[in-house]
């Protein structure tokens, strides 16, 4: 997995509040497929780099590469526009409207001449494509034409996330996850997760924010820690365990 | 739990029992679909039966075509300031300033014509009173203050406005716009057409176009949207402006009915709209409503009114009539969403989150 270029790196990444170092030279990168688990204590810079990744914070120093291509990020529309997408904790959803129009919302579809003048939406196709898209990601929920309200919170969360996922598709992507199952019971985390690891088969780029360490155990192919605004453990899951992860993330074990 | 397979026809709904906001019920069980029907189509429903039992009461004088038509024209100016409330309402944006935009408008159109300028500059005129006080609305109100707070402010200021052009006094005499005013086309009374017209493109652009839908989904969610790469500030804006427009249009029809143009706003009017659009379900935090149910709404307050005169109720009934009805709309549509809700986390696999003050 590490011969292709990756799908999102950053180099020596540093980020200043005043005096305060959030990231202090921070390198990270993701391949095309891969889920890497970003793991850290509360104030560690994790929230800090997954913003420095979605565009929403802008770096002091470092550089970001998106497929090989240096960038500069200065709001999440870019990021967005180079297939980096962002799926928030609190979902993003509008709830009265069915999980068609939430999927579609921003690139609807629409009817042909001379409808479209007036911007007629195409209500048909707009179902249709969501159906198709779902099931290329493997989603079954609902309807087409439920509405959000109606759904449960891991179907809300399945429907968030598979809307991040057919907008960076086409790009390869990148997805970044904050706390994907923070609400969820035991059943709705396990169709997260089923989720998750098939857009990684579809060779989405995956980077997964969680304090829940048996979920970045269950789906990570990669483990990165962060200490206090440094990266101090960068390891395949197969070469480590929890009780050295652990330790990483309070600072009882040294950094590597 | 959600795993239960969905096959792909059902997945897209065609020919499936939908509810008109579409909502696929058809594997539901049959009590959900009853209730959630009720909570959809009550106010038609509750329509009908006020139609049989006024039928019934003022027999013969009610069910006739030519009662019927005067509900009509007397809904129609109700119906015109609800339609702009109701459509301010769904995409988020809750406008009080409709009476003083209403009150300018007309005056503005009225001192025009006074003035000798052609009939069609004054309308227009008048309908741009409704745009600018739109754009004034929502350009504070995205400042990051309280809509009803701003609105409440433009009330006074178009108010005083419409005095300051009047000269404080009614402007009488504007015959010239008659032909939108008492007129009659095909025996049916010319605010019916300007109202159905209303309506219809109102419905369509609401549900139908790209533009309405992203409307109505800033009202649910302004941040998801903006998420999106949506312009939703843009889209927050144009909501004003509709109800703007609805305001001016409702100020020149009222001008055009009585042929003079009060500076006077009238509150009643405001309040009339938000009864009509209470009483249609319209969520006041946004999102969520339907367009046809608040003309329906509109017209159940026409009715009200008509059913009880004929009958030789005192008129002040009809007032507390219409306040009664609207609060128990309100008190019967949360204990509604309140059952389905817990019917379907009872069904599994599903749960509507209620959310407070969107009932």
């Amino acid at each position: 997995m590490s011969q292709t270029t990756p799908a999102l790196k950053l180099s020596n990444i540093e980020l200043h509040y005043g005096y305060v170092r959030a990231l202090d030279g921070v390198d990270f990168h993701v391949q095309p497929g891969e889920i890497v688990g970003l793991l850290g204590d509360n104030g560690a810079g994790k929230s800090t780099l997954l913003k420095v990744m979605s565009g929403a914070h802008r770096p002091t120093h470092g550089t970001i590469e998106v497929n090989g291509q240096a960038t500069a990020f200065h709001t999440p529309k870019d990021a967005a526009a180079v297939g980096i997408q962002m799926v928030y904790q609190d979902l993003a959803l509008v709830e009265a409207q069915d999980i068609a129009t939430n999927l579609q919302l921003g690139r609807e579809p629409l009817r042909g001449f001379p409808f479209n003048i007036i911007g007629f939406v195409d209500h048909k196709a707009m179902q249709r494509t969501s159906a198709e898209q779902l099931s290329r990601l493997g989603v079954r929920t609902a309807p087409m034409n439920r509405p959000v309200e109606m759904l449960s919170g891991g179907q809300r969360q399945v429907v968030a996330i598979s809307r991040a996922a057919v907008r960076v598709m086409e790009s390869g992507g990148v997805i970044l996850l904050d706390e994907p199952t923070a609400a969820l019971g035991y059943e709705q985390t396990q169709l997260v997760e089923e989720l998750i690891v098939k857009m990684a088969q579809q060779g989405i780029a995956i980077v997964l924010v969680t304090h829940n360490l048996p979920l970045c155990y269950n789906l990570a192919h990669r483990i990165v820690v962060l200490n206090r605004g440094r990266k101090v453990a960068d390891i395949a899951k197969t070469e480590t365990d929890m009780d050295s992860v652990v330790g990483w993330i309070t600072g009882a074990k040294k950094a590597m | 739990m959600s795993h239960s397979p969905v096959d792909r026809q059902d997945a897209v709904g065609g020919g499936k029992r939908t509810t008109d906001r579409g909502i696929e019920t058809s594997h539901l069980p049959f009590n959900i679909r009853a209730l959630v029907f009720v909570r959809e189509r009550g106010i038609i429903v509750l329509w009908l039966l006020l139609l049989l039992f006024f039928a019934i009461w003022d027999h013969p004088y009610f069910a006739s075509v030519a009662n019927g038509l005067l509900i009509l024209q007397a809904a129609a100016l109700t119906a015109v300031y609800a339609a702009g409330v109701g459509i301010g309402a769904i995409s988020g944006a809750l406008d009080l300033s409709v009476p003083g935009v209403a009150a300018l408008a007309g005056v503005v159109t009225g001192k025009l014509i006074t003035l000798g300028q052609p009939v069609w500059l004054a309308l227009l005129a008048g309908l741009l009173i409704g745009v600018v006080a739109g754009l004034v609305n929502g350009f504070i109100t995205l400042r990051g203050l309280n809509p009803l707070v701003v609105t409440i402010g433009t009330l006074s200021v178009m108010s005083g406005l419409a005095a300051v052009v009047s000269g404080g006094y009614t402007i009488p005499g504007l015959d010239e716009l008659t032909f939108m005013g008492t007129a009659r086309y095909f025996g049916i009374p010319v605010h019916v057409y300007l109202v159905a017209l209303l309506y219809v493109v109102g419905t369509v652009f609401l549900t139908k176009t790209r533009d309405g839908i992203r409307l109505v989904a800033v009202g649910g969610n302004p941040e998801a949207v903006r998420r999106l790469g949506i312009n939703s500030p843009r889209y927050q804006l144009l909501g004003f402006v509709i109800t703007g427009c609805c305001s001016a249009l409702a100020g020149l029809m009222t001008a055009a009915l009585v042929t003079e143009a009060s500076p006077q706003a009238s509150p009643a009017s405001i309040f009339q709209a938000l009864t009509a659009v209470a009483l249609a379900g319209v969520s006041l935090g946004g999102g969520r409503g339907s367009l046809p149910k608040v003309l329906v709404g509109a017209i159940i307050l026409a009715t009200i009114g008509d059913g009880l005169t004929i009958a030789g109720v005192q008129p002040y009934w009809a007032t507390v009539t219409t306040g009664v009805l609207m609060i128990t709309a309100l008190v019967i549509d949360r204990l509604l969403t309140q059952i389905i809700s817990d019917r379907l986390v009872e069904v599994g696999s599903m749960s509507t989150h209620v959310k407070d003050g969107k009932g």
